[in-house]
C-alpha cells in the first residue's frame, strides 16, 4: 500500500508542476497508476466492486484537482471507474443464473422463499441496466423495488449455500479484480495505439490535388497526413505557425521531411489564404459532451473563418479526449494562462514594469492564453479511433464509455 | 401551406356561411362531465386554466368561468346517476378527475406525481381481488383521465408511467395480490417523487449561471425556479429580467418570488425581449412538454424569445422533468392539440374581431441550446435516444 501511496504523489507532483505534456501521455501514465492502485488494492468479500470504485475516486479526486484543465486524467478515471461497474455487473449476471438453478431443485430451502421466485437473468439484468442508467422518475417508481429484490435474491442465494458460496466468492472477487485489470490493459493499448487507428482513416478525407489548412503543430495531425502520402494522395499543406509557441514551424520541419509540399503563413492570414482551402484539419486538446473542443488558442479563429468561407472543419481527437462534462464558461474555467515571456522579451520591457497608475496597478499587462473554446455549430466532422461522427453525436459516445454516477467525482459524505 | 395563399380568401368567405364557434373552437371531448359539452364557451384547455390560477392572478373574465364551470360541477352529481347507469366504472371515473383536480389544485406538486396520486386513490378504493381487475380498473380510469384534459403532456406522461409499472412489476414480483397492492401505494405516495426530479434538476442548472450574469426568464416554471433558487443560495450573483407573460401575467408572480430570494429583478413587458436581448446572457425556461426532436412546447412567447435569442447568439436553456418527454413531433405550430386561454383585453372587443386564444407554441430543436432534465444535461438530440429508452 505504501508503494502505492508514493507512486500517486509522485505522480501528483508531476501533474502539479505541468511536467507532463500532451493528453495522450498523461491519459496513458494515469490508466497505468490506476491499473497498480486496482492490483494493490485489498477488496473485502461483499460489495467488490462498491470497495474499488470508492478507492479509484478517492484517488481521481486528487488527480484531478492537481490538474484541472488537463481534462485527460478525469477522462481516464471515469473510464476505470465504468469498467469496474461494467466488469461487476456482468459477473453478477452469469454469477445470480448459474446458482439460482439449483435453488429450484432444494426444496425445503424454496418453502420459505416464495416471495421471492427465481428471477430470470433477463429481469435482473434489466434491473441492473437500470441502475447504471442515470436517474428519472420512471427508475425512481420501479429502481428500489428491483434493487430489493435483487439484493434479497442474491443474499437468499447466500444463506442457502453458505458453504460452497464462501469459495465462489473469493474466486468472484478474484475474478472481478482480474476482469477489470484485462479492460484496463485493453484501455492502454487503445490509448496508445489512437494516432494509428485514426491514420487509416485518412484516405477517406483527403483526395488528390487538395489543400489543407492546419495551425500550430499536432502528433495526429502528423500521423493523419503522412497516412495519406503514404497511400499516394499528392496534397499540399498550408501551416499557419501558431504564434507564441511557433509550433508550426516544427510541423512544416516534419511535413517537408516527409515529402509533403508545405507553405507556412502567419495566423492572421489565415482569413485571406481560406478560400484556397479545402479542408481544415486539426488537433484538439479535450472534447466536451456537447461536441464543443477545446483546442490551442487560434483555431476558434480558424473555425469561425472556415465557416464563413463553407470549409469544412475536421477535428481528430482520440476518444480518451472526450470528456462527459458540459462546459459552462470554458473560455474561463477551462483556460490555463501561460508565462509572458513568450510573448514579450523581459529585457526590452524592463523599464514598462516600473511604471504603474496611481493606485499602484502596472500599466503593462500581458495575456496569454492556452486554448481556446469552439462552439459545436462550426465543428464539421470528428474523427475518432471508431470512425467519423457529427459533433451531435458525442453524447452516444458518452452512454457506450462513461457511467453516469461518475460525473463527479466528489464522493458523497456519508448519509 | 394553404392558407398563406390567396386561395385561403374563397374558404374563409365560405367559412363566414357556417357558425364560427364550430368551426375554430375544438372542444376536448369530456367522457364523464356530459353537461360541459353544452357550454361552447368552455373550451379552454383546463391545464392551463390550473397554471393561472397557481399563479394567482386571474383576470375577471376568468374568474367569471371558474365559477360557472364550479356552478355547473356542483349541479353534475345530481345528474351522476344518469351516468352510473350508462358506464359501469362510471363512479370510479367521476371521483378520479375530482381527485385528480384536487390533487392539481396545490401549487408545489407537479402535473404527473398528481395524476400519481388520483391513480393511488384508484388502488385504495378498488374492491379488486386480481390483478387483472385492479389493472383494467386502473386503465379505465388512466383513459378517463387522459380524454378529460387532451393539451396536458405531463398528465398523459404520469399515467403512461405510473400503468407501465404496474403491469411490469406485478408480472414479476409478487404472488400476494394484497401485498403488491400496498407495495403500489407505498411507491405512489412516496414523497421523493415531489422533490428528487426539481432538486437534480436544479443541481445541473444552477452550474450554468456565473456571476455577474443575466437570465431572462419567460413563463412561471417551478423547475426553474428551484433553480435560481439553489443558485442563489449558493451565493451566486446574478439578475434576472422576466416578461410580463401575458395573458397569465406569470411575471408578475415570478418577479414577487425572486424579490423574496433578494434576486434583483427587471420586469419587461413581451414586446421590449428583443430591446433588451443585449444585455442578457442567457435565456432559462420551462416546458410543458418536451418533443421527439428536442423541441419544446411551452407557454406562447418561447419561440418568439429564443427566436430573437438564436439571432443574437444567446444560449437558451431549458430546465424540465424526464416525464415530460412526449411521443409527438409538432412539424408547424398549428401541428398540436389545441389549447386555448381567454384573453381579456380589460376593454369589449367588437364580435367581428378574431382572437388568438392559444396557450402555447413550439419552440424546434435548432433554437435551443441544452436542456437540463433529471436524467443529466442533455443536447436537442438526445431527446429521442431518451425517449426510447424511456419508453422500451
Amino acid at each position: 500500500m505504501l508503494d502505492t501511496h508514493a507512486l500517486v504523489h509522485d505522480f501528483l507532483n508531476k501533474l502539479k508542476r505541468r511536467k507532463i505534456e500532451g493528453s495522450k501521455g498523461t491519459a496513458k501514465l494515469t490508466a497505468e497508476l490506476l491499473r497498480t492502485v486496482i492490483s494493490q488494492q485489498r477488496i473485502p468479500n461483499t460489495n467488490q466492486a462498491g470497495a474499488l470504485v470508492d478507492a479509484i475516486k478517492a484517488i481521481g479526486e486528487q488527480l484531478v484537482a492537481a490538474n484541472p484543465v488537463e481534462l485527460a486524467v478525469g477522462n481516464v478515471v471515469r473510464r476505470v471507474l465504468h469498467i469496474i461497474r461494467e466488469e461487476d455487473l456482468s459477473l453478477m449476471t452469469s454469477a445470480i443464473g448459474g446458482p439460482s438453478l439449483s435453488v429450484i431443485s432444494d426444496d425445503e430451502n424454496d418453502v420459505d422463499r416464495d416471495d421471492y421466485p427465481v428471477l430470470s437473468a433477463a429481469a435482473v439484468a434489466a434491473s441492473a441496466r437500470n441502475a447504471l442508467r442515470a436517474p428519472s422518475l420512471q427508475t425512481l417508481l420501479e429502481d428500489m423495488s428491483h434493487s430489493a429484490a435483487v439484493h434479497h435474491s442474491s443474499s437468499s442465494v447466500d444463506d442457502s449455500e453458505e458453504k460452497t458460496k464462501s469459495t465462489d466468492k473469493n474466486s468472484r472477487s478474484r475474478k472481478l479484480k482480474h476482469n477489470v485489470i484485462e479492460t484496463v490493459n485493453e484501455l492502454i493499448q487503445d490509448i496508445a495505439a489512437c494516432h494509428e487507428q485514426i491514420a487509416e482513416q485518412a484516405v477517406e478525407h483527403i483526395h488528390h490535388n487538395e489543400i489543407i489548412l492546419t495551425l500550430g503543430s499536432s502528433r495526429t495531425v502528423i500521423e493523419f497526413l503522412c497516412a495519406a502520402k503514404e497511400k499516394k494522395r499528392s496534397f499540399r499543406v498550408f501551416v499557419a505557425e501558431g504564434a507564441p509557441r511557433y509550433e508550426g514551424h516544427i510541423l512544416a520541419k516534419e511535413l517537408i521531411g516527409r515529402g509533403l509540399q508545405t507553405t507556412v503563413i502567419t495566423d492572421s492570414a489565415v482569413f485571406a489564404m481560406i478560400s484556397r482551402v479545402n479542408m481544415v484539419i486539426v488537433g484538439a486538446h479535450a472534447v466536451m459532451a456537447n461536441g464543443g473542443v477545446i483546442a490551442p488558442v487560434g483555431l476558434n479563429m480558424v473555425a469561425l473563418a472556415a465557416q464563413r468561407h463553407a470549409v469544412p472543419f475536421v477535428v481528430l481527437a482520440g476518444i480518451h479526449k472526450l470528456c462527459p462534462l458540459y462546459p459552462h464558461k470554458p473560455e474561463v474555467l477551462l483556460n490555463e494562462l501561460r508565462a509572458p515571456s513568450e510573448l514579450l522579451d523581459f529585457g526590452e520591457f524592463s523599464n514598462c514594469m516600473d511604471s504603474s497608475t496611481g493606485t499602484g496597478f502596472p500599466l503593462l499587462h500581458v495575456a496569454n492564453p492556452a486554448f481556446d473554446y469552439v462552439p459545436p455549430k462550426l465543428v464539421s466532422l470528428f474523427i475518432t479511433d471508431n470512425g467519423g461522427h457529427n459533433p451531435s453525436y458525442m453524447y452516444r459516445l458518452i452512454a457506450d464509455y462513461y457511467s453516469a454516477d461518475d460525473l463527479v467525482l466528489q464522493r458523497k459524505p456519508a448519509s | 401551406m394553404w392558407w398563406r395563399s390567396a386561395s385561403f380568401i374563397l374558404d374563409k368567405n365560405d367559412s363566414f356561411l357556417r357558425d364560427d364557434s364550430e368551426t375554430r373552437l375544438l372542444s376536448p371531448p369530456p367522457s364523464s362531465s356530459m353537461a360541459q359539452t353544452l357550454d361552447p364557451n368552455l373550451t379552454i384547455s383546463p391545464y392551463y386554466q390550473t397554471r393561472a390560477a397557481h399563479h394567482g392572478v386571474v383576470t375577471s373574465d376568468w374568474l367569471a368561468q371558474a365559477h360557472a364551470a364550479a356552478g355547473r360541477d356542483t349541479a353534475t352529481p345530481s345528474s351522476e346517476p344518469e351516468a352510473s347507469l350508462n358506464s359501469i366504472g362510471s363512479d370510479n371515473s367521476f371521483s378520479v378527475i375530482d381527485e385528480f383536480n384536487n390533487w392539481r389544485k396545490q401549487p408545489d406538486l407537479a402535473e404527473a406525481v398528481a395524476a400519481i396520486r388520483a391513480l393511488a386513490s384508484v388502488i385504495r378504493s378498488s374492491q379488486a381481488t386480481t390483478m387483472m381487475e385492479l389493472q383494467n380498473e386502473l386503465k379505465t380510469a388512466s383513459d378517463s383521465l387522459k380524454s378529460w384534459d387532451m393539451t396536458s403532456i405531463s398528465l398523459t406522461a404520469g399515467c403512461d408511467l405510473f400503468m407501465r409499472y404496474v403491469t411490469r412489476t406485478s408480472a414479476v414480483e409478487y404472488e400476494d395480490f394484497d401485498s403488491a397492492k400496498s407495495r403500489f401505494l407505498e411507491r405512489a405516495e412516496n414523497q421523493a417523487l415531489l422533490l428528487q426530479a426539481r432538486k437534480i434538476i436544479a443541481m445541473l442548472g444552477q452550474d450554468f449561471i456565473f456571476d455577474g450574469c443575466t437570465i431572462l426568464v419567460h413563463g412561471f416554471s417551478r423547475v426553474v425556479l428551484e433553480l435560481l433558487k439553489t443558485a442563489a443560495e449558493n451565493r451566486k450573483h446574478f439578475r434576472v429580467l422576466c416578461t410580463e407573460g401575458r395573458p397569465d401575467r406569470t411575471g408578475l408572480r415570478l418577479s414577487n418570488e425572486l424579490a423574496k430570494l433578494d434576486v434583483p429583478v427587471k420586469l419587461l413587458i413581451d414586446s421590449a425581449v428583443a430591446y433588451s436581448m443585449d444585455e442578457i446572457d442567457m435565456v432559462f425556461v420551462g416546458a410543458d412538454g418536451v418533443v421527439e426532436s428536442g423541441g419544446i412546447i411551452n407557454m406562447m412567447g418561447t419561440y418568439q424569445i429564443s427566436l430573437v435569442a438564436k439571432s443574437m447568439d444567446k444560449p437558451v436553456y431549458v430546465a424540465a422533468e424526464s416525464y415530460k418527454f412526449a411521443r409527438l413531433y409538432p412539424l408547424n405550430q398549428k401541428d398540436m392539440v389545441p389549447a386555448l386561454r381567454p384573453i381579456d383585453f380589460g376593454v369589449p372587443i367588437p364580435s367581428k374581431v378574431e382572437v388568438e386564444t392559444s396557450a402555447r407554441d413550439y419552440t424546434p430543436p435548432q433554437y435551443l441550446t441544452l436542456l437540463f432534465t433529471d436524467l443529466g444535461v442533455l443536447t436537442p438530440s438526445v431527446v429521442s435516444d431518451e425517449l426510447i429508452q424511456l419508453y422500451l
